[in-house]
């Protein structure tokens, strides 16, 4: 468990990390993703000590990494950067046991440890080990990279846009490593990235950055369907209404502008509100927002009388469904029941909006050709 | 031709031998100072930027002037011709040594820093090993600069292959001049080449694609 509190940083008067919180179990993928310069690559080197935090605290495991010795911790802490670093003077197995030697295991370990490791990239032993880095392609150096930082069994990687240098196939075809490895291994890793594509791809969780703060740290799941706010959801770009129909859920289509009475209220001041928006019902909530049901206009022309209170005009036929309904059932419901739209609530059974039959096919429309919302 | 050497032989011998462990000598010493020196300063590339300059101000100084000068101090012995070449040899190697580790780029740093390597452990294994060609180059450049400015040793007494070129310009007498001449030539294209062997040897083979 990594756990960041109130860490800050800054270079001058620039605040590049503004009073970070941040909890990481064990054996996660946690993806820090963001705009540049939005400090996620200064977060992830103040958990090796590489960037030295200002003020807050780091704890992993419970320890404070201010009261560990920097070279120890980092060297109990793998390390995968872009540019990948390999060094020349270094042989494939040399370069894979540097931590194992710093940390003093003798020799037959560490080869052991480097035969293990090169298969479990494909990369036979007898035909790398003791090949220089100056004699294999981008994607082979990365992928001893990423074996280094593996070499001395460090239960925490951390991963600085490991694969932002290489091409789109070979980066694809490491992400898969990557991410069979950290699963068959059960590490945790934090990795860093502005490829959102990447981001959703490897992350269990995704922890989106943006001038220094933490916006939203969520299932990519659940980032993709309810971006916290603005920025989020423009950084997402594509990818937020890049669903298939069948996957759209009920938040993803409502209209949240709704016009809501309270039950109190009496029968003339509800009809002006609906003469005012041109709409012919209203839908009723009590003090706490809490939904009530919906006061349509046929029922006050037919039993309304001026002056009296709507409480015993409130119709409940009207459906109801969940946030997380999928958005099918809306549809459904809209076309057998004949209504003129759904009622969506939140978990607490407040009104999050309503979806009608035009919302259902704008939201449709934007399925088959693109973002048009 | 054979008259030469029964009349010079032993005396040319005795002289390739000085000059020889004049050079060797002092580039020996100068090769440490300025590994040493080239370390520290490239700890502090600012203060380099002023310190340089003046160092290199000293490799302005004509070597005759500056023999001159330590002859007044230290008068007629080796040393005062060991501590001229050995300042001499410093500052090719020095520069080559700074500028070497400096080349160094920042990936490599960064890699071992975040395996864990303490700043003594990135120096040995990763900085200096990467900065090594460079630093050779330094050497080479050094060694046979200073294989001619031994020559000035005669100028003070103290023998070398300066003595037969001194006393052949002196008297007029061109063989004298040839004899002091081609062994030095010869010594300093042979110690390249023996640098060039020695580059070939400890430069890891992974460096040495680049390096062409």
């Amino acid at each position: 468990m990594i756990e960041c509190r109130n860490v800050s940083k800054s270079y001058g008067s620039n605040l590049v990390v503004k009073n970070l919180n941040l909890e990481i179990p064990d054996g996660q993928f946690i993806v820090l993703i963001g705009p540049s310069g939005c400090g996620k690559t200064t977060t992830l080197k103040m958990l090796n000590r590489l960037i030295e935090m200002d003020s807050g605290e780091i704890y992993i495991n419970g320890k404070n990494i201010l009261n560990m010795n920097p070279e120890k911790l980092r060297s109990g802490i793998g390390y995968v950067i872009q540019q990948i670093g390999l060094f020349p003077n270094m042989t494939v197995e040399e370069n894979i046991c540097v931590v194992p030697r710093l940390l003093k295991w003798d020799k037959d370990r560490c080869r052991k440890r480097a035969i293990e490791l090169l298969e479990m990239v494909n990369m036979p032993y007898e035909e790398y080990s003791h090949k220089y880095p100056n004699e294999m392609s981008g994607g082979q150096q990365q992928r001893i990279g990423v074996l280094r930082a593996l070499a001395a069994e460090p239960p925490i990687i951390l991963m600085d846009e490991p694969f932002g240098a290489l091409d789109p196939i070979t980066r694809d075809s490491l992400q898969d490593e990557v991410k069979s490895l950290q699963k068959r291994l059960k590490k945790t890793v934090i990795f860093v990235t502005h490829d959102m594509d990447e981001a959703l791809k490897l992350a269990d969780y995704i922890v989106f950055m943006y001038n220094g703060e933490i916006l939203q740290m969520d299932s990519p799941e659940s980032i993709l369907r309810m971006p916290s706010n603005d920025v989020v959801r423009e950084f997402m770009g594509k990818h937020v209404h890049n669903f298939t129909p069948s996957q759209l859920i009920c938040s993803d289509l409502m209209k949240t502008k709704v016009f809501k009475t309270t039950e109190d209220k009496k029968t003339l001041e509800c009809v002006s509100i609906m003469s005012r928006n041109e709409i012919d019902s209203l839908i009723v909530v009590d003090e706490e927002d809490h939904y009530k049901g919906v006061l349509s206009i046929e029922t006050v022309n037919q039993r309304g009388k001026a002056g009296n209170i709507i409480h015993d005009l409130i119709n409940a036929d009207t459906p109801v469904v969940s946030m997380v309904t999928p958005a099918k059932t809306a549809f459904d419901m809209l076309s057998e029941k004949g209504s003129e739209y759904v009622v969506v609530l939140t978990d607490e059974g407040k009104v999050a909006g309503i979806i009608t039959k035009t919302s259902m096919s704008k939201a449709l429309a934007s399925v088959v050709w693109g973002d048009t919302v | 031709m054979m008259d030469f050497f029964m009349k010079y032989g032993n005396k040319l011998i005795t002289a390739i031998i000085t000059h020889l462990v004049y050079v060797l000598v002092s580039v020996s010493i100068g090769f440490l100072i300025a590994l040493i020196l080239g370390i520290l300063l490239s700890r502090m590339p600012k203060l380099s930027k002023l310190i340089l300059p003046l160092i290199s101000v000293f490799q302005t100084i004509p070597g005759i002037v500056f023999i001159g000068i330590l002859f007044l101090y230290l008068g007629m012995i080796p040393t005062t011709v060991v501590i001229a070449l050995t300042i001499y040899a410093v500052f090719p190697i020095l520069k080559n040594t700074y500028t070497g580790l400096l080349e160094v780029s920042e990936e490599y740093r960064d890699a071992a820093k975040g395996c864990g390597m303490s700043p003594i452990q990135i120096l040995f294994r990763v900085e200096l090993p990467l900065a090594l060609p460079t630093i050779i180059g330094g050497l080479r450049m050094s060694t046979i600069y200073i294989v001619s400015w031994a020559v000035l040793a005669s100028m003070i007494g103290l023998g070398g292959l300066g003595d037969f070129i001194y006393i052949g310009v002196s008297t007029n007498n061109n063989t004298l001049i040839i004899a002091g001449a081609i062994p030095s030539a010869l010594i300093a294209v042979s110690l390249g080449l023996l640098i060039d062997v020695l580059r070939k040897r400890v430069i890891p083979k992974g460096l040495r694609r680049d390096m062409l």
